[in-house]
């Protein structure tokens, strides 16, 4: 099955610039155009406001604050996000119970899988 | 809730009973006003076993002044967030026995804040063998529990950044060797971080106190198709032995080593190869791990022309790390790798897991 999606756009939130230049290439060579990275909360609800966002990749803790207002934001304008985190995953708010995780360090192929799983389940409830 | 104003009938009772005690005590009720400990006594024989005694540090404990303590009942500290079933057990115990139960309960001082302790009561028989008081006693252990969720929490984040810091050290490199290096390389350098992580998020999980043999192998071998349910690649036979934290990493990095030779050339390379991993504790005085990784059905191996990063770390890194003995064998039926190795008794600690 080919998981990935060509053309869709992505969000990409993440602090850490190395990273988010991995993520980048990474996103790039599964097909997708990817929008940012963002670094911050408002610079990503920002991003949100501009439109045209199929899917996103959040950091969980963007330099000490926190992600979830952005997931918010997304889950409101019915826009699936896959998590990347170091955490462990037990550690998610209740609220986020169920949400996609993706525990960093990860492979393209994960990230594929992710998105390809958040993007699958937002169809089937579209 | 304490009463003010008028007193009741116990309180009144408690107060008349207490310089009896005072007296009959003698330095045991002096020892009692002074110890570090929280301790009441309560009487039984007086209707609804009120408090009769309270020392000093109950009172510094709990915020109440010893008028509002004496003619309550024992359970007077208990509130909403106070476990039922040890609320239950304790006041069971009240009709005859003891309780010494290890169980932390969250009691609530006069000003409504909690207080986490470990209780324990017991009757006070005189020399009839009937029961004269109830003692109550309060091991405060709020510290103790706030320190714990702080090591936790630290412990979490240290684990994190641990994390964050593999992914960074991922990215730094799939950029600097993007277009310099060949895929395969690049690949190999991303697998032996993953594995790396891989080890680290068990170990963390445990609070880096150990990981079990079963699940390293597991978690190393997953990405390889173990539990892929379209192929029976591997099979594994043996407990979940505990393994320190050295020896957990060490086996990490061994197993990805062996897979990735697998996949490369051995029986992880076509469709029918298959990998068998047992391993069994030989206990005594010195208990050694002896385990084996079979490979079959993949093409015939033969020796590699030069020792590369992969056999330098199995043989180099189970023999003078683990002072193991490791023999790699080549053969025509697919690789061998036989590792024998000391396991101290501390290492050793079997555990199940769910």
């Amino acid at each position: 099955m080919d998981s990935t999606l060509p053309d869709r756009r992505v969000l990409l939130v993440e602090d850490e610039m190395m990273v988010a230049g991995m993520l980048e290439r990474m996103l790039t060579g599964l097909g997708y155009a990817v929008v940012g990275p963002a670094i911050a909360v408002d610079e990503a609800i920002e991003m949100i406001d501009d439109g045209g966002i199929d899917v996103a990749v959040l950091d969980i803790n963007l330099d000490g604050q926190m992600s979830y207002p952005v997931a918010d934001e997304l889950t409101n304008r019915g826009i699936p996000f896959v998590f990347a985190t170091g955490y462990g995953g037990g550690d998610l708010p209740n609220a986020y119970e169920g949400c996609s995780i993706l525990k960093k360090p990860f492979r393209r192929s994960g990230l594929g899988d992710a998105l390809a799983g958040v993007l699958n389940g937002h169809g089937s409830i579209a | 809730m304490p009463k003010s104003g008028v007193k009741s009938m116990g309180q009144k009772a408690a107060e008349n009973h207490i310089a009896a005690v005072r007296e009959a005590g003698g330095p045991f009720v002096t020892a009692a006003d002074r110890t570090r400990m929280p301790m009441l006594f309560s009487d039984p024989n007086l209707p609804g076993n009120p408090i009769i005694y309270a020392n000093e540090s109950f009172l510094t404990l709990t915020g109440y002044d010893r008028e509002e303590v004496l003619g309550q009942s024992s359970d007077f500290l208990m509130g909403p967030e106070t476990d039922p079933d040890a609320r239950t057990q304790i006041e069971a115990s009240f009709s005859g026995g003891f309780y010494d139960g290890h169980a932390e309960i969250r009691y609530y001082r006069k000003n409504r804040s909690t207080f986490w302790a470990v209780v324990f009561n017991g009757p006070v028989l005189d020399a009839r063998g009937d029961v004269t008081h109830h003692f109550v006693s309060f091991l405060d252990v709020t510290g103790r529990r706030e320190e714990e969720r702080h090591l936790r929490l630290l412990l979490n984040e240290l684990n994190h950044r641990t994390q964050n810091t593999l992914a960074t050290v991922q990215a730094i490199a799939l950029q600097t060797l993007h277009g310099v290096a060949d895929d395969s390389a690049v690949e190999l350098f991303e697998s032996r971080i993953l594995a790396l992580s891989e080890a680290h998020r068990l170990l963390g999980k445990e609070n880096w106190e150990g990981a079990g043999l079963r699940e390293v192998i597991t978690s190393i071998l997953e990405p390889f198709g173990l539990n892929d349910g379209r192929h029976d690649r591997f099979s594994l036979d043996g407990e979940n032995v505990r393994l320190r934290p050295k020896t957990a990493l060490t086996f990490a990095m061994v197993f990805q080593e062996l897979a990735t030779n697998a996949a490369k050339y051995g029986a992880l390379i076509n469709g029918t190869g298959h990998v068998h991993i047992a391993w069994h504790v030989e206990l005594g005085a010195q208990g050694r791990l002896q385990l084996h990784w079979r490979e079959s059905g993949g093409p015939p191996v033969r020796p590699p022309s030069h020792k590369g990063f992969g056999s330098q770390l199995i043989e180099r890194g189970l023999a003078k790390e683990l002072k193991g003995e490791v023999s790699l064998d080549y053969g025509a039926a697919g690789v061998a790798c036989h590792i024998d190795m000391p396991l101290p008794r501390e290492d050793r600690r079997r555990e199940s897991y769910g």
